[in-house]
């Protein structure tokens, strides 16, 4: 129990991220799915702090050398992952707002025309 | 500017699109007595190109001609763009810097390392045959207006239109046309924030 400090650290932290989810929960702003998505992320993630051996198992049954290891590489998928969606909701929302100024610009044209 | 939708006022309705400009732009072109709708935000070229499509289709036009304000091209011509269309039932005529008969002084480098490499990879890519990539300047029918829609905001627009002209099976040609190559170039657009000139002929018969 070395790294006691960044347990309790890690934890506090998992405790304000998961308070705050169930708070947007509660006011509709979160998707059932995704609120349990984010809640188990996040409960992994605690899962990983306070018991490291667990994911040796894991590790161990997907060829990876170490539980620490197989930690950090789905943390890079997730992530790239999360970058891939907001990169496409973005992109989205860019051609959203294309067409708010589109339409605005016509309409303001014809307005003056009348 | 003033002095291109001058010109290009001789041949036919003038419609500019401000695309968000900071500058005097939206006036200055507002004081030539043409339609100039202005984007409340930058949105980039394509943006600016579809707007001033979208609005010409609104209004009936039959032909659309895309037109660089920046002097660029030849309001003169104009005309040769069109009659493609009109006389030989073309639904896109596409403006090409290196077809024979013009003579368009494009900077050596520019052209041998940056052009002509571009045409060939968009014409690998899309199995065309084109002699020039694209410089702006074309001319599309309704049927032509109503199929393409530019959906690259930015610079991309001018390949995505070739795509289109492609995939919907348009009839379409190139015609040689006159490139001037003067001080501000692109710069000039840039520090315009891409201000871009549309220019619809209404040829009711």
């Amino acid at each position: 129990m070395h790294y006691l400090p960044l347990q309790i650290i890690i934890s506090l932290f998992v405790l304000i991220v998961s308070l705050r989810l169930i708070k947007r929960y509660k006011n509709n702003q979160l998707k059932t799915s995704e609120f349990f998505s984010w809640l188990f992320i996040w409960l992994a993630v605690l899962v990983v702090f306070w018991l490291p051996e667990s994911t040796s198992y894991l590790a161990a049954v997907l060829g990876v050398g170490r539980g620490a290891d197989l930690a950090v590489y789905l943390a890079v998928i997730l992530l790239f992952y999360l970058i891939f969606r907001l990169y496409l909701k973005i992109d989205n929302q860019q051609k959203q707002i294309t067409k708010i100024i589109r339409h605005l610009a016509i309409k303001e044209e014809e307005d003056n025309q009348d | 500017m003033a002095k291109v939708i001058r010109q290009a006022k001789d041949y036919g309705r003038v419609v500019v699109v401000d695309d968000g400009s900071a500058d005097q732009s939206f006036s200055r072109a507002k004081a030539e007595n043409v339609t100039v709708l202005r984007h409340l935000v930058n949105r980039g070229q394509g943006a600016a190109l579809q707007t001033g499509h979208d609005y010409a289709f609104l209004n009936g036009a039959d032909i659309v001609i895309d037109f660089d304000s920046d002097g660029q091209h030849m309001a003169e011509e104009i005309p040769t763009l069109v009659k493609p269309i009109i006389e030989e039932g073309y639904e896109a005529v596409l403006g090409s810097r290196f077809l024979a008969g013009r003579f368009s002084k494009v900077p050596f480098l520019k052209k041998w390392f940056i052009l002509k490499p571009a045409i060939m990879l968009q014409n690998f890519i899309l199995g065309t045959k084109l002699s020039d990539a694209h410089n702006g300047f074309r001319s599309l029918s309704r049927t032509a207006l109503s199929k393409i829609k530019v959906q690259q905001d930015g610079m991309a627009h001018a390949s995505e239109i070739i795509e289109q002209i492609n995939t919907n099976n348009l009839k379409y040609k190139e015609v040689p046309v006159t490139i001037i190559y003067n001080d501000f170039g692109q710069g000039f657009i840039s520090g315009l924030k891409i201000l871009r000139d549309l220019l619809f002929q209404k040829l009711n018969k």
